[in-house]
């Protein structure tokens, strides 16, 4: 990532091999970062793992990078990344992976989302052969409204993986630092994190963590946000479903709209046949106009399968299971 | 045993909760290549049951067999990519590994290849199948197939296949092309392709994984099969002829509109068919920028590296 410019609160010197890299994304609604810092590094520091936290900044915090001044040192060293540009959080982890030094990664909001002692539970996770271990927040103390968003959102979303997962957007993981950098994340997908890794094949598992007491104020969005949520998951079930197959997507599509229009322009020349004029008919209009839209939607599925063609010899299909494994 | 790295016959089976069948199927893979030089690659796709313990049993260092697993269940096409990626034999046969498909045909399949043939299926006789949910929409979709894809095969649902190794290497299978594998090496490899009749068994263990609701997307990829297929050569002519049809609906439609009109002035077509005529305007305007995209596509994404030109025989004069 070439995108963001690289500042250091303080050089860190890397003493040896680093068991962690913590990466936060800190875009929507951060906390203060150095409370941040010093609750989620103590149980940490408590369990023995020797620790980076990266802190990547968007340029609407570019102030919040002060809070940590003077934390840093050899032995537990805080970076921060700043970009000069506005990207999306998925973006923005890879960012940080690319500068990760850690075996592991562990990726939290920026701000406290579920209790950090229950983070070394999920590190833990990863020596007995799960590739991702994602934080379910539970017990969960928000109130219902939360929590009926909550369960519409993984619902929607569960329909599409066999692995039922209760909060794929809970934001709080942890996986080898390669799982990370080899996930096929970009745009606003980091929040379908656990989806997109399962899909990769990797071994996901949900653990509870219990949820943090500042992450349990109501939550109502404004209808945009909604709205956009919505398009993100149309967009990652075509993402699961279809990008090998665009034209059981678009074929579906246009398939059944060209047909209705079909059924409506054989009806009109039942009529015609039986004496009927209907060259001045809205309906004739309608019928045509279904049929186009067909067309056009097979025909964007039909160059969707041409390319997927072409690139299929520099595509994985699938993915072997790691010989350690 | 004997531990090549280079065997002559490569036997690649996808594996799916088939752990009843493994023992039997490695069993009876040997009896049918005793003698022979050859390895069994099987491919666990992410079996939820034992399938992997046992293979490992059995597999493993100076063993002709090996174990390859995928991270998850991927199905069947990825699965037998994921086999022939690992074959190391020159020539590479493919089966089922539910025991539907009888060993004891592999060494006549290649057996056809040796008289100057890159690919071999095979199609069952006597299939031990229900009439109603699968010969009856097998014969349909057989039919069709070869329709669309040009290729006479019998009989694409058998999995039987013997394969020269190159004609692997000049195409890659993804989604649900296993289906139409034929089709597939005739279009991109430019295979020479034999039929053989084989036996096929009733299923002893497990359920069969294919249910009867997959009509819409057989028809999808073959639709898929038959453009790729007159695209490869000729981008725009696929999409210039549909554009060339809609050019002409929305000719009919205007000359229609236009006697309408002007000789029949009180009749109040003069909306519906005018507008009818630039819809399908539009749809032809559309259909040949489309065109000029998958045009781009093709000079773009042609790999120069692992695209290989179709396989050629070499005759003396």
């Amino acid at each position: 990532m070439t995108a963001g410019s690289l500042e250091r609160v303080e050089a860190p010197a890397a003493s040896g091999e680093l068991d962690l890299s913590v990466v936060v994304p800190v875009k929507e609604r951060p906390a203060p970062l150095d409370q941040l810092f010093d609750e989620y590094a103590a149980p940490l520091r408590a369990a023995g793992v020797r620790f980076e936290f990266l802190f990547v900044l968007d340029p609407r915090h570019a102030d919040r990078a002060a809070a940590l001044r003077g934390r840093s040192d050899d032995r537990e060293p805080i970076r921060v990344l700043q970009l000069a540009q506005p990207f999306g959080e998925a973006t923005m982890l890879k960012v940080g992976v690319d500068a990760a030094r850690g075996r592991a990664v562990l990726t939290l909001p920026p701000y406290p989302r579920v209790e950090a002692t229950a983070i070394p539970a999920l590190l833990d996770a990863l020596t007995d052969g799960t590739d991702v271990a994602v934080a379910r927040r539970w017990p969960r103390q928000d109130g219902p409204a939360n929590r009926l968003q909550s369960a519409v959102f993984n619902r929607l979303l569960g329909r599409l993986d066999r692995q039922r997962l209760h909060d794929i957007a809970s934001g709080v993981a942890a996986m080898p630092r390669s799982v990370l950098r080899d996930l096929p994340l970009y745009g606003d997908f980091a929040r379908f994190l656990p989806l997109l890794a399962h899909r990769a094949g990797y071994r996901v598992r949900e653990l509870p963590c219990p949820q943090h007491a500042e992450d349990a104020h109501a939550r109502i969005h404004r209808p945009g946000v909604y709205l956009r949520r919505l398009i993100d998951i149309l967009g990652v079930f075509f993402v699961l479903r279809f990008t090998e197959r665009p034209l059981r997507f678009f074929g579906l599509i246009g398939g059944s709209v060209a047909l209705g229009g079909g059924v409506l322009l054989a009806v009109l020349a039942a009529q015609k046949l039986g004496g009927q004029g209907i060259a001045n008919r809205p309906a004739l209009l309608l019928a045509v106009l279904l049929v186009v839209l067909g067309i056009q939607a097979i025909a964007l599925g039909l160059i969707g399968e041409i390319i997927v063609h072409l690139l299929a010899t520099r595509r994985e299909t699938y993915r072997l299971v790691d010989d350690d494994g | 045993m004997t531990d090549s790295a280079h065997p002559q016959l490569s036997v690649v089976v996808p594996l799916y909760n088939e752990e009843e069948s493994v023992p039997r199927l490695i069993a009876s893979v040997g009896a049918a290549l005793e003698g022979a030089d050859w390895e069994l690659v099987l491919v666990d796709d992410g079996s939820t049951d034992r399938t992997t313990a046992v293979v490992a049993g059995l597999a493993g260092p100076g063993s002709r067999v090996r174990l390859v697993r995928l991270a998850r269940n991927y199905g069947q096409t990825a699965a037998m990519q994921a086999g022939f990626d690992q074959a190391r034999g020159k020539v590479i046969v493919s089966m089922d590994g539910d025991l539907q498909n009888d060993p004891g045909d592999i060494l006549r399949l290649v057996a056809k290849l040796d008289e100057g043939y890159d690919l071999v299926a095979g199609y069952r006789v006597r299939r031990q199948d229900k009439m109603i949910s699968r010969k009856v929409p097998s014969w349909v979709a057989n039919r069709l197939i070869r329709r669309a894809t040009g290729v006479p095969i019998r009989d694409n649902g058998c999995s039987l296949k013997a394969y020269r190794r190159e004609v692997l290497e000049r195409m890659r299978l993804y989604s649900d092309m296993h289906r139409f594998i034929p089709a597939v090496a005739a279009a991109t490899a430019g295979a020479r392709i034999a039929e053989v009749p084989v036996t096929h068994h009733a299923r002893r263990f497990g359920a069969s994984k294919y249910g009867i609701s997959r009509t819409f997307k057989v028809l999808a990829d073959l639709v898929t099969i038959a453009a790729i297929r007159s695209f490869r050569d000729r981008p725009l002519s696929l999409f210039g002829l549909a554009a060339l049809a809609s050019t002409l609906l929305g000719l009919a439609f205007a000359v229609a509109s236009v006697i309408a009109t002007d000789f029949r002035p009180e009749k109040a077509e003069a909306l519906v068919l005018p507008s009818v005529s630039l819809l399908w305007f539009g749809l032809a305007a559309y259909l040949l920028l489309l065109g000029l995209v998958g045009e781009g596509a093709l000079r773009e994404f042609q790999d120069p590296e692992e695209g290989r030109p179709p396989l050629a025989r070499e005759l003396r004069p």
